[in-house]
C-alpha cells in the first residue's frame, strides 16, 4: 500500500489555516482526512456534513474531519483504518504551537509520507506580530522549519514586500506563495505538485512552487553509522530526504525520512525499490554527493 | 419534630472568625453551625446532645484544597514509586524510594505478583531529582521485565521512563532522531521520554491511558478518603471536562451515603466553543448541591516551569533554555476571559511563568474595563513567579491568587539552579508580597503533583526551606496564623465560598479538621507534623 501524503499546516491565529482547510474541503478532488487541534473552531458548511459522531465529522464528498486529541500517531492510525482510507491527511496545528514539533512525529509513521511543512502568515498582521512582546517569538519560531510559507491576505497588506523580506530573513530556505482569502490550489500540499487540471473559470490562479529534487539510488546496503554521520552533516539547503534503503549488516529494508535535522529509519517487512529522494532549495548539492560515503 | 442539636466540645476550636477567634463548643443542626463559643453554648439552644469525643482535640475549620486533582484517587490503582513517603487511600503508609535500585526492586516485586502474563507494569510518582548518579535507563527497567511493557511516570507529569519493549512497540529506536527522546553519550536511547508528543505515543503502545483515563465514582471515593485523612473537607477538581460521563461520576460519588468531601470541579473552558461553554457552565450551576459545587471555569495559559514550558519574562530561563510557548494566544485569552467575565462567571487561570501571569492580569483588566463587575474574584492559579508589580495590579483589579507553596520544597533547589536562578528563586510563590499587596491568598498542593496535605503546604509557606536546608527568600515567609488562614478562609475566598466554608460561623457548613495539637503551639518548623485525626463534614465525624 502506498503511504498516504501528510500535510501539516501551521501559523499563528488568524493567518487563515481554518479558511484554507475549509477551502480545500469544499473544493476537494481527493478524500481528505483532516485533523484539527481545536475541534470547536472548525466551521464547515452544514450542507456539506453528512454525519457527526463525537469528534469525527463526515462530509458528502468523502472527506472526514477529526480532533487530533493527545496523540497524533493514534489519530493517524484511526484515520488510516477508515474505509475507505483518506487519500491525503491534513493536520491543522494550533495557532500557538510550533508546527514542527507535530510534523516531526510523522517521520516514524511508515504509512504516511510527510509533505511540505506549510506555515501561513497573515500579511496584514505579520510585522506587528513579530514586534509584539507576547507573541513575537512564537510567530518567528513557527517559521523556523517552514518549507512553504503562504502569505495570506496579500490584497489587504500595504507592505507586502516588507512581509516577504521578513519571512525570508527568518527562513531563507522556504518557498513563498502569496494568496488572498486563503484560496489556494491543493497543489500547495505537495513537494511535487500533481499535474494541474485544465484551466477553467473554477480553478484559482495560483503561483507555482517547485522544490528542486535529486534522486540517489544506492547500489547496495548502506552503513548505518556512516549514514547517520551523513545525515548529521546535511546542509540547511536540504529540506528533506525520504526513501528506502537496506542497512548493513542485517541488510534489512528501512524507510528513511529526514526533515529539519530530525530523522527516523523505520524497519520494513517489504522489499521496496532502493532510492533516496532529496528535496531542498535551489542551492542544494546533488544527492549522490551528499551520500557518497555511506555505502557499506 | 425539631432536628437534633449536637454540641461538639473540643479542647480548643480555632474559628478563623475575628468575632471570637478561639472557642471550645460548637453547636450543629442540620449539618450547619448553629452557635459557637464557650460552655454557654450548652445552654443557648435548650435540649442538646453533647458530643465530647474531641475533648482532647483541637478543631479548625475544615481545610480547603484550592488546587487539587481528584485523579489522585485513580493513581493509586498503580504502584507508587516516588521519593517521598505517601499515604494510600486505605491509609497505608507507602515508603519513599531513595534510589533507582529501590524503584527497580519494588517493581520487580510487583511484577512477580502479576497474574496476567501480558499485562504491562505501570507505575507513577517517580521523582529522581534528588538522586545522585546516573539517570534511569532502559537497562534498569529491562531488569524488571523484558517481555512485559514497563512504563514509569515522573511525578511532574512531563516525563516518562520506559523499557526496551515499549521503545520497540512505539517504534522508537536509536535512529528515531526526534525531539523528546533522551540519549546517552553514545547516542543510544535511554528510555526517558519528554513531552506529550512522544509520551502519548508510548502510552498508546502500552495501552494504558494513565491520567487521561476518565475518573469514576470509586476513584472519587478514594480521593475523598485521602482528603479526609489530611483534614480536607472541600477540594477543587481543577480541571475537569465536565462532560456527561464526568458529571455522572461526580453525582454518583457525592450523593453516596457518607461521602466525606465537598467537591468543587472547574470546567475546562477549552473543551467547548465559547457559546457551548457558557451554556454548559450555566447548566452545571443548576446541578450543584451541598457536596458538589459547580461554577468555576479553568483556563491554562502556559506550561510548567520545571518542564521549561512556562512562559517567562526577560531574561527567560536561567540555564538559557528556550522560552515556553503560550498554550493560548493572547487575543483568544482576552476573548474567553471577557466572555466568561461578562456572563458573571469566575475564572481560575493557570499561569506559571511571570509573563503568563502578567498577560492574564492584563486580560482581566481589559475585561473589567469593558464590563465593570465587582467581586468577580478571578484567580491566578500557581502564579509562581509574580513580583510585587503584578500582585499590585491583581489587587487593583480585584483578583485572587492561589500560590503553589509546595514547589518551594519540591522544586526550589531546581528553580534556583536551573530555571529561575538565585535572584528570582527568592520570589518563588511570594506569599508575603501577595498579602502585602492585598491579594486574597490561597496555597495549594496541585495533588497528585505533590501530596495533598494542607498543613504541609502551610509549613512550606511559613518556612520556605528546601531539601538542601536553604531558605528561599526569607522575606516571603508568612506567619503560622497567616498560613492557617490561607488553607481555610483564604482558599474559601478564592472559590467564592467564604459564605459557606472556611471559618466557624453561624450558618456555615459544620466542617472541621480534627487535630491533635494547635499548630500555633508548636515551633513553626514543626507544623507539618501536627497530627490530623480526621474531619467532621456537615456535622458527621469521620476518622482517619
Amino acid at each position: 500500500m502506498n503511504p498516504i501524503p501528510l500535510s501539516v499546516i501551521g501559523g499563528f491565529l488568524g493567518a487563515g489555516k481554518t479558511t484554507l482547510v475549509n477551502h480545500l474541503l469544499a473544493t476537494a478532488r481527493r478524500r481528505y482526512g483532516v485533523l484539527v487541534n481545536d475541534f470547536g473552531a472548525i466551521n464547515i458548511d452544514a450542507a456539506l456534513i453528512t454525519a457527526q459522531d463525537g469528534d469525527t465529522i463526515a462530509l458528502t464528498n468523502g472527506c472526514v474531519c477529526c480532533s487530533i486529541g493527545d496523540d497524533l500517531g493514534d489519530a493517524l492510525a484511526r484515520l488510516a483504518a477508515r474505509v475507505p482510507a483518506p487519500e491525503h491527511v491534513i493536520v491543522e496545528a494550533s495557532g500557538v504551537s510550533d508546527p514542527w514539533r507535530i510534523a516531526q512525529l510523522a517521520l516514524i509513521e511508515t504509512g504516511f509520507t510527510l509533505e511540505p511543512l506549510l506555515v501561513m502568515v497573515d500579511a496584514t498582521a505579520f510585522l506587528t506580530q513579530l514586534a509584539d512582546r507576547y507573541i513575537g517569538d512564537t510567530v518567528a519560531r513557527q517559521l523556523g522549519f517552514a518549507e512553504l510559507v503562504v502569505i495570506n491576505k496579500a490584497d489587504l497588506a500595504p507592505d507586502l514586500e516588507a512581509v516577504c523580506a521578513a519571512v525570508l530573513r527568518l527562513r531563507p530556505e522556504a518557498q513563498i506563495v502569496v494568496c488572498e482569502h486563503a484560496r489556494l490550489d491543493a497543489a500547495v500540499l505537495h513537494f511535487t505538485p500533481p499535474p494541474r487540471p485544465p484551466a477553467s473559470r473554477f480553478s484559482a490562479d495560483v503561483p507555482d512552487h517547485a522544490f528542486p529534487t535529486s534522486v540517489w539510488r544506492p547500489s547496495g546496503p548502506l552503513d548505518r553509522a556512516r549514514l547517520r554521520t551523513a545525515l548529521e552533516a546535511l546542509p540547511r539547503s536540504v529540506l528533506r530526504v525520504k526513501g528506502f534503503c537496506q542497512l548493513a549488516p542485517e541488510n534489512r529494508w528501512h524507510l528513511l525520512q529526514y526533515a529539519a535535522e530530525r530523522w527516523a529509519f523505520t524497519p520494513l517487512d517489504t522489499t521496496p525499490e532502493a532510492g533516496l529522494v532529496v528535496i531542498g532549495t535551489p542551492g542544494m548539492p546533488e544527492a549522490a554527493t551528499l551520500f557518497a560515503a555511506v555505502e557499506a | 419534630m425539631p432536628s437534633t442539636i449536637r454540641v461538639f466540645v473540643a479542647r480548643r476550636i480555632l474559628t478563623m472568625n475575628a468575632s471570637l477567634p478561639v472557642a471550645t463548643h460548637v453547636a450543629v443542626r442540620e449539618g450547619r453551625i448553629l452557635g459557637f463559643g464557650g460552655a454557654e453554648v450548652l445552654r443557648e439552644f435548650g435540649t442538646v446532645e453533647v458530643d465530647d469525643r474531641f475533648a482532647g482535640r483541637v478543631l479548625m475549620p475544615g481545610f480547603i484544597e484550592g488546587h487539587g486533582h481528584a485523579v489522585d484517587g485513580l493513581m493509586w490503582r498503580k504502584p507508587y514509586v516516588g521519593f517521598y513517603p505517601r499515604r494510600a487511600p486505605d491509609g497505608t503508609h507507602v515508603a519513599g524510594l531513595k534510589s533507582i535500585a529501590e524503584v527497580v526492586a519494588r517493581l520487580q516485586e510487583v511484577e512477580r505478583l502479576m497474574t496476567d502474563p501480558d499485562a504491562p507494569v505501570v507505575a507513577w510518582g517517580f521523582d529522581p531529582i534528588f538522586f545522585d548518579g546516573p539517570r534511569m535507563t532502559t537497562a534498569d527497567l529491562d531488569s524488571i521485565s523484558t517481555h512485559r511493557m514497563v512504563m514509569i511516570g515522573h511525578v511532574s507529569g512531563h516525563i516518562q521512563n520506559v523499557n526496551t519493549r515499549v521503545l520497540e512497540a512505539a517504534g522508537f529506536s536509536r535512529d528515531s532522531n526526534l525531539d523528546g527522546l533522551v540519549r546517552d553519550a553514545n547516542g543510544a536511547l535511554t528510555g526517558e521520554l519528554q513531552g506529550p508528543a512522544v509520551m502519548g505515543r508510548a502510552s498508546r503502545a502500552v495501552g494504558d491511558p494513565g491520567i487521561l483515563r476518565a475518573i469514576d465514582a470509586p476513584a472519587l471515593w478514594d480521593y475523598a478518603r485521602i482528603a479526609q485523612r489530611v483534614g480536607v473537607t472541600t477540594s477543587t477538581d481543577l480541571a475537569n471536562a465536565l462532560n456527561a460521563e464526568n458529571v455522572a461520576a461526580l453525582q454518583e460519588a457525592t450523593t453516596g451515603a457518607g461521602f466525606p468531601l465537598r467537591l468543587v470541579p472547574a470546567m475546562r473552558a477549552r473543551e467547548y466553543s465559547l457559546p457551548e461553554g457558557l451554556a454548559r457552565i450555566a447548566d452545571l450551576k443548576r446541578m450543584s448541591h451541598d457536596k458538589l459545587h459547580f461554577g468555576i471555569v479553568k483556563l491554562v495559559v502556559d506550561g510548567s516551569i520545571q518542564g521549561f514550558t512556562a512562559r517567562l519574562r526577560w531574561p527567560g530561563y536561567h540555564n538559557g533554555a528556550p522560552n515556553g510557548l503560550f498554550y493560548i494566544a493572547p487575543s483568544e485569552l482576552g476573548e474567553i476571559v471577557a466572555a466568561y467575565h461578562a456572563a458573571g462567571h469566575q475564572l481560575h487561570i493557570h499561569t506559571n511563568g511571570d509573563e503568563a501571569s502578567e498577560l492574564a492580569t492584563e486580560m482581566v483588566g481589559r475585561a473589567i474595563a469593558a464590563h465593570p463587575r465587582a467581586d468577580h474574584r478571578h484567580t491566578l492559579q500557581h502564579c509562581q513567579m509574580a513580583d510585587a508589580a503584578i500582585f499590585k495590579r491583581m489587587a487593583a483589579f480585584g483578583m485572587c491568587v492561589n500560590l503553589f507553596a509546595n514547589h518551594i520544597w519540591y522544586w526550589g533547589e531546581q528553580h534556583r539552579a536551573l530555571t529561575m536562578g538565585p535572584s528570582r528563586a527568592n520570589r518563588l510563590d511570594a506569599c508575603a508580597t501577595a498579602l502585602a499587596a492585598g491579594v486574597p491568598l490561597g496555597i495549594h498542593s496541585d495533588v497528585p503533583v505533590t501530596p495533598l496535605d494542607p498543613l504541609f503546604t502551610a509549613w512550606c509557606a511559613v518556612n520556605r526551606i528546601t531539601p538542601a536546608g536553604r531558605v528561599l527568600g526569607a522575606g516571603e515567609r508568612i506567619t503560622v496564623p497567616q498560613a492557617l488562614y490561607a488553607i481555610t478562609m483564604g482558599a474559601a475566598t478564592t472559590l467564592k465560598m467564604d459564605h459557606l466554608i472556611g471559618s466557624v460561623d453561624v450558618g456555615k457548613y459544620a466542617d472541621f479538621a480534627v487535630l491533635e495539637q494547635d499548630p500555633n503551639d508548636v515551633p513553626a518548623s514543626e507544623i507539618k507534623d501536627v497530627g490530623v485525626c480526621g474531619t467532621v463534614l456537615g456535622g458527621v465525624p469521620g476518622v482517619a
